[in-house]
Formats: C-alpha cells, structure tokens, sequence
C-alpha cells in the first residue's frame, strides 16, 4: 500500500516562477503498450513507460492491482504466453542446484507410487493468499508440473511433479521467474512444534468428546433430581459419567498433574497446581460417591474443566509458534550454499558454513552475497539495504568489501572469503539482536501472578472449610472442601488471557499491524517514552527539491547527466525536470560521480552538480548572492545543491524530505496519551532539529547524527526511567529496535522487521502508530475487566461452598456462566479500530 | 426407561467414532494451515488466469 501512495501522489513542489531561460521543446509523441491490456497507446515520451494506460479502466484496475501487491499478476501472465514456455524447460545455471540432493538436503524429491516425485520446499515472497492462488494455478498449467499446495501458515510449498516431463530446478525457475524463491526446508524444529500442535489437538478432540457427552448424562440427572429418577438409573447415570470425567482427568488432563508436578519441583506457584488437585479430589470423591451411589458428583465439570482448559493451552501455543517462526524465517536471510572456485577454475557448490578464510567464491548477479570478504574479480553494483537500510545500491568494484547478506545486482562477482557465519557483519548483527532481546527482564504475566496468589488461598480456604465442617462429619466436611477446590478453579482466568491477547493481536492484524507476542501489547498500554528514527518513519525517506533558484536551464542539462546515475539525489532532480515538462537531452554523458556530486557534459558545455565542498573543489567560485541563498536555504532545514556550467554557478536547488503524511497528528495525539516523544536519526543534527521543530517536539529530545551503536546506547539508557518504544526501520534500526522494550518496525519487509521488531506495521501510515497503542490500552482494559469478572464469580463460588450450599446444579450453572460470560467480555469488546482503508 | 442401558452406550459409541475420524484428521495434517484452505476455496473459482492446457503443446 505505501508503493500505491507514493505513485498516485503528485504533488506539486512550490517553484518559483523564474523566467525560463530555455525554450522548452514539446514531447515527442511515441507509441507504447498499456500496461493493463497491452493495447499501443500513444504517449508522450517522457512518460514512465510503466505507467501507460490506454483508459482509465485500464488505470484502476492496474492501481487495484499494484494496490494489493499483486504486480506478479503481469510477470505470470508473460510467462504463460506460448513463446516462453519454452524457456521454463531449459534452465539457467542458477537453478541446476535444485537437482542435486546435496542441495537440496530434506527437500529432496520422494519418489511416489506412481512415477511422481514430491517435494516439499521454502517459498519466500508470499504476500497473501493470493499469491498461493496464482502459484496453485501456474502449477496446473505447467506440463510435467502436477500439483502444488501452499501453506501460507510456514511458508512452504508441496509440489509434486513427473520427473520424465520436468525438473524441479525448472520450476524452481519458473517460480523465480514469478517472483518467489524456492529454498530447501530444514524441518527438524518444524517438525517437532507440528507433532506437539498435533498432540494438543488431538488431546483437545478426546476431551470435547468426553466433555460434552459427560454434559448429557448432567442434564439428564439434573432433570431427576426434580423429577424424581428411580435409584436405579441414576446409580447408572452417575457411574457412566463418572467414567467419562475420569477418562477425561486421566487422559488429556494428564498435562495438569505433569506441570503441577514441576510447579512443585520448582516451588514456585503456578495455575497447574489448584486445577490438578481440584481434578485429582473431585475425582477421587467422585468416583467413591459413584460407586457408594450417594453424595456429589463433579464428572461433568471435570471433563469441561479440561476441555476449556486444554483449548486456553493451544491459544497459548498457537502464539509461541508464532513468534518462533517469525524468527526462524529471518534465519533464510543468508544463502545456506555458495558456488566456490577451485584452485583449477572450477566451480562448485558447497555450504556456505563450510567456506574457509581465503578461498573464492563466484556470486552471479541476483545473488545473495553468502560470506564476507573483498572483490577480486569484477565491478558491479550492490544492494546493501538489508543490512545498512540505504535504499541505493553502492558501487563494488576489486578491492571493495562484500558483506554477508547483501545482494549482487548487476555482474557476476569473484569474492576472497574474509568471514563467514556468525563471525559475518550479519552474524554479528543477528548476534546483537539475540543478546538485545535477552536482555529483556522476563514478565511474569499477569494471570501467572494472579494465579500465584490464588493457588495459596484457594487452598487454605479448601483447608478452612474442611476443618470448619469436620463437626458435622467427615464425609460432609470432605464433600464441601471438594466442591470449592472444584467450583473455584480458576478456569475462566487461565483461558481468558490467552483469548484475550489472541482476539487483540487478530484484530490488529486487520488493522495492518502485526505484533508478535502479547507482552507488547502490554506494554504498549501505558504511556512512557517513544523514540522514532526520522528517515523514512517520520519523512517519506525520498529525497524532493523543495526549492528551485535560477535558471531551469541548469536544471534541465544537470537532469540529462542525472538520468544516467542511481541515487536518490539524482532522481529527485530527474522527477523536478519532469514535472516541470523539461526535455532531458539524449547526448549528455557522465563523466565522474563521487560523492558530493557529478561531472558531466551536455553538448559541449561543462556541467558540475554537487554541495558547495563539491563545486568549490571543481574550483568554481560561489559568489555572494549564491551564500546568501544557501544560507537561507540551510535555515530552512534544506540541503542545498548546486548547479554550474562552464565554471559559472546558475541553478540552485534545495533538496529534502517531506514529512509523512499524519505525522503531526499522530506525534500530537501520542503525547497526549501520555507518551514522551523523541527523534533519533542518523541524519545531520539541524535538520534533525528542524524537523522536530515542525513537528512540535521539545529540541533536546530531538538527536541527530547518531551511529546505530548511540541509538542503542540512547535506548538502552532510557530504559531505566522508563519503558521505551522504539519506531523505526526493520533492517536499519534493528538493535535499537530489539533493545527496546517495544519496538516498532514501520518500513523494510515483514520477515525482516519481524525478527527485531516485536510489532511490525504493514500499511506504513504513522496514524496506524496511534491506533495501535489504542487499542493496547483498551486490550489492556478488557484483561483486567476479565480479571475482576472472573474472580468475582470465583469469591462467589467459594463463599456458597464454605456456606456448604453448594449443590451440584449451583456447581453446574456457576462453571459456565463464567465462562461463558468472560468469553462474552472478550469477544464483544471494541478494541481494535478497523483502519480505513 | 431400560432402553437407556442399550441407548447410552450406542450414543457414546456413536460418539466414539466421530472422534476417532476427527483425530484421524488432526494427525493426517488437515488442521495445520488454518489459513489458506479458507481463502482458497474462494479465489478458485476465479478462471482469469487458468489457461487452456493446449497451450504448451507436448
């Protein structure tokens, strides 16, 4: 969606209306096909040849596309036209490696029954659901490729193909051709969460059963009791329920007795202990009172004690897995293979782990870069963003250093291995990460807090009573105690939390907001101090000139030689010329960009572009005029640049990054919510200062020029005061970002950001911030108000049983009733906004 | 009323065997992705990008 902002926004910067010292030609007007439908339309030809659109039909449905990041729709839709199938049978070099088991490792194909191999592979790349519908869909139109079943849930694909038609290393390319990279699997961790998933499940099947049918043997005793049942079948009634409660106790109720059991191991109080000594006496006394044929039975509320209980487990379990595969899908950053060189020119593929200091490795373009170490064969271009955030490729040319993690863009490259794994600059990265987040002091949640304090008293009052009724006799005093420990089970509080939390983090995933674990949520509930980085999470993170003095001529010559190098400086001028409708001229050349600025020549007229340390060492004097205006501009918090051609300065320009959208808004709005906002950015202190200054934050807690070692000293140091959010990017900011107590990713992929990032904001907007820590305080709210409802009805409870008025019917509604009623509580609260849009 | 010590036992047997296909399932996978099985049961039905399979002749 922010893709879809930023190129529907047009904009226009304020221009002064200088007398245009060119003539301006008019556009040639060329044919190209619309990007939607491919009908030729006709076009000026200066526009993006990715945005020709015959009609406006064709646009819409083109930006609804672009809109869900369905951009793949086209590059499928090309690769199933006739004339490349062809293409899809003959693979590249790049994918030979799916054929070979070493690679391939656990997802080497098994061949089945009937001829067809399977294979089960990592996909990255998935967005939704609809891309598992285009791959499903590619995959019935492909010979040879007979099936393929995505899983969103881990990322992994079944594909199931005929090996005497097709290789998996072609579909490997036709996937990567789609925009998905195929990757083998390494299962054993999945595997285990799988079975222990599978067991939860199966136990939950077994206690449903035996709940809900022990529930109608209930009702039908429940019904004699006023009706009048012949003994007879209520001896029956009650021995077969009690059968079921106990099977129920026995079998799935197990997990009770075992945590007890540890929770007394350990000494420390924990909800398993009340709930397996109320299962284990209510049981005991029930099955004596089943067989004798006289006095309470509590089967029915046993087995729907652990049913509910059971379900309160695998919410809970449902959300650790979670979190621990968001962290296992960072771990597929770094390629796990690299191609080696040996000594006889030959190249080979081996594990990346096994690359020895000084050997050589070749990385084709596209690649991703598997070790650290320094070029010594070839030039290209290199995307570092993963591991800097810098949104630009650098140059790598012999003798630059590559570093684990970033990606090869444009020619094959031969690279010395330097360092490798952990010892990598990702590796050690990943490393600060992990130490960041085991920093992180343990919360105790709050239900196991609560619970502590419960178990004690639950069983002291199970004790009173007991003593209280001994007078009376024992088999009386014993069936009162029983009745408490069972009807003050605290099962309403132990599923409430996690159904809570889980409800929470839902219905913040609709909101564009995904959030790992639900302490965040908790944390994020009261105010404190919240840091945010500028570049990219308050501003746009997209370089504009704002402010244009002197000629458009300059302009137009220094967007010629900028059309013809990458950076953000340069495009910012490229997209002023075109809004301002000036021709770029096809002869100008680029002789020399180093940072500061270009060279170049246009027609024979020299042309320097640059800051003023540039155009001064190109030995051209700035007059006056020129100071007096570049101080304005710097004022103004502006980056100047300027123009010169033939030695004379004639264009200036003042470059910077507009503020986000909301982001006023949202600053005010947060700290009237009781939260302490703070910059801390990378970028120049006064335009730091400048932009705190618009957006109304006090100047000291406004810090620029920050390493990402300071920001995570800053962090780490406001963490004693008090608990600290941290906004930022997911790549650049990652320490800062896990050292927080929360930290919040605005920008950069959701794997990535994930790893760092407890809450990762998928729409990008800042006003999502704002709606998030609304919704975690309300989540927060809804915690509480469960608490209070649920121990009510437990104080209730407990008084009717030491009051002995306790009546299997009294037993019978009561349990219910607050579940249900606590159920109703989480479910009915408005917590989250939907966002609009 | 002697019809209940024929009738319960069939019920839970009746029962027993519901759950016994419902565990069956659960250890066959069917509950591991709750995600896409939904969505996909709807998107299918969308023919704009399934192409004849004459296509890509043999």
């Amino acid at each position: 969606m922010v893709l879809f902002e930023q190129t529907i926004e047009v904009d226009s910067p304020p221009v002064e209306s200088a007398a245009m010292a060119c003539p301006v030609r008019r556009d040639q007007v060329v044919s190209r096909p619309c990007v939607h439908c491919g009908q030729s339309t006709e076009t000026l030809a200066s526009e993006d040849a990715q945005r020709v659109f015959c009609c406006s039909g064709c646009r819409s449905a083109y930006e609804l596309i672009h809109g869900w990041g369905l951009d793949e729709f086209y590059a499928l839709r090309e690769q199933l036209r006739p004339a490349s199938a062809s293409a899809v049978v003959a693979g590249p070099d790049r994918y030979v490696q799916f054929d070979e088991p070493a690679f391939l490792g656990n997802s080497t194909p098994r061949v089945q029954a009937d001829g067809t191999c399977l294979a089960e592979l990592a996909v990255a790349g998935l967005h939704c659901a609809a891309c598992a519908w285009l791959i499903e869909n590619v995959s019935a139109s492909t010979p040879g490729w007979l099936s393929a079943r995505v899983r969103m849930s881990d990322h992994t694909v079944r594909i199931v193909f005929d090996p005497r038609q097709t290789k998996l290393s072609a579909i490997a390319q036709l996937m990567g051709r789609m925009g998905y990279q195929l990757s083998p699997l390494d299962r054993s961790r999945d595997q285990h969460i799988q079975q222990e998933s599978k067991r939860l499940l199966v136990q939950i099947a077994i206690a449903g059963f035996l709940a809900t049918n022990s529930m109608w043997i209930a009702v039908a005793l429940y019904a004699g009791e006023f009706t009048g049942v012949v003994y007879e079948y209520r001896y029956f009634l009650g021995l077969m329920g009690t059968t079921l409660g106990t099977l129920a106790v026995a079998g799935p109720g197990r997990t009770f007795f075992v945590g007890a059991i540890a929770s007394l191991k350990s000494r420390t109080p924990h909800m398993d202990l009340p709930i397996a000594v109320g299962l284990f006496v209510g049981t005991v006394v029930g099955i004596i009172n089943a067989i004798r044929g006289s006095g309470h039975i509590f089967f029915d509320s046993l087995a729907a004690l652990v049913f509910l209980l059971l379900i309160g487990r695998w919410i809970q379990f449902r959300q650790q897995q979670r979190a621990a595969r968001a962290v296992d899908l960072m771990l597929r950053i770094t390629p796990r293979h690299a191609t080696r060189l040996t000594e006889d020119g030959r190249t080979e593929l081996v594990l990346a782990e096994n690359l020895q200091h000084g050997q050589r490795i070749r990385i084709a373009p596209g690649e991703c870069v598997a070790a650290d170490g320094v070029i010594v064969v070839g030039a290209t271009t290199i995307d570092r963003s993963l591991l800097t955030g810098e949104s630009i490729p650098v140059a790598g040319n012999c003798g630059d250093l590559v570093s684990a993690g970033t990606i090869n863009i444009t020619a094959p490259i031969d690279v010395e291995v330097q360092a490798v794994g952990r010892e990598s600059r990702i590796g050690r990265v990943m490393q600060s990460v992990e130490s960041a987040a085991a920093d992180k002091t343990p919360i105790v949640q709050l239900a196991d807090r609560i619970g502590g304090v419960f178990v004690v008293v639950v069983m002291a009052l199970a004790a009173l009573t007991f003593v209280l009724w001994l007078p009376t006799g024992l088999g009386e005093a014993t069936s009162h105690a029983t009745s408490l420990l069972i009807v003050a089970c605290p099962c309403a509080l132990a599923l409430a939390t996690p159904l809570a939390i889980a409800v929470g983090l839902g219905r913040a995933a609709k909101c564009n907001v995904l959030i790992r674990d639900g302490q965040s949520l908790q944390k994020l509930s009261s105010g404190g101090r919240m840091w945010l980085d500028k570049t990219g999470t308050l501003t746009e993170g997209r370089q504009r000139v704002s402010t244009l003095v002197g000629a458009h001529y300059g302009l137009q010559l220094a967007a010629s030689i900028e059309c013809k190098c990458v950076h953000p400086v340069a495009s910012a001028i490229v997209r002023e010329a075109e809004l301002l409708k000036l021709t770029l001229i096809d002869s100008a050349v680029l002789d020399k960009a180093i940072p500061g600025g270009v060279v170049g020549t246009v027609d024979g007229q020299h042309v320097a572009i640059g800051n003023i340390g540039f155009i001064r060492s190109q030995e051209i004097a700035i007059d006056e005029d020129w100071i007096a205006e570049i101080e304005f501009l710097l004022v103004r918090g502006e980056a100047p640049l300027l123009i010169a051609i033939d030695g004379v300065v004639c264009t200036l320009l003042g470059l910077s990054d507009p503020l986000r959208k909301g982001a006023r808004e949202t600053i005010a709005k947060l700290t009237r919510d009781g939260w302490a906002i703070g910059i801390l950015s990378g970028d120049h202190a006064e335009i730091v200062s400048r932009v705190g200054q618009q957006l109304g934050i006090r100047a000291e807690d406004c810090r620029g020029g920050l390493t990402p070692e300071e920001k995570l000293e800053v962090v780490r140091a406001s963490r004693r005061d008090s608990t600290v959010v941290m906004i930022g990017d997911g790549a650049n900011d990652a320490a800062a970002l896990a050292a927080a107590d929360v930290g919040i990713a605005v920008r950069g992929g959701a794997e990535v950001s994930l790893q760092a990032a407890p809450v990762f904001v998928s729409s990008g907007r800042l006003t999502t911030i704002h709606n998030l820590v609304v919704g975690a305080r309300r989540t927060n709210r809804v915690i509480y108000a469960m608490f209070a409802a649920s121990l009510s009805y437990n104080i209730l409870a407990v008084a009717l049983a030491m009051a002995g008025w306790i009546s299997p019917l009294a037993a019978a509604l009561l349990m219910p009733i607050s579940s249900v009623s606590v159920l109703a509580i989480v479910l009915g609260a408005r917590t989250f906004k939907e966002s609009n849009g | 009323m002697s019809v209940v010590y024929v009738a319960l036992p069939i019920a839970l047997l009746l029962g027993a065997a519901g759950m016994y296909a419902c565990v069956r399932c659960i250890w066959d996978g069917q509950y591991e992705d709750l995600e896409s099985p939904p969505v996909r049961i709807l998107i299918d039905d969308q023919k704009t990008l399934a192409q004849p399979k004459n296509l890509f002749p043999k």
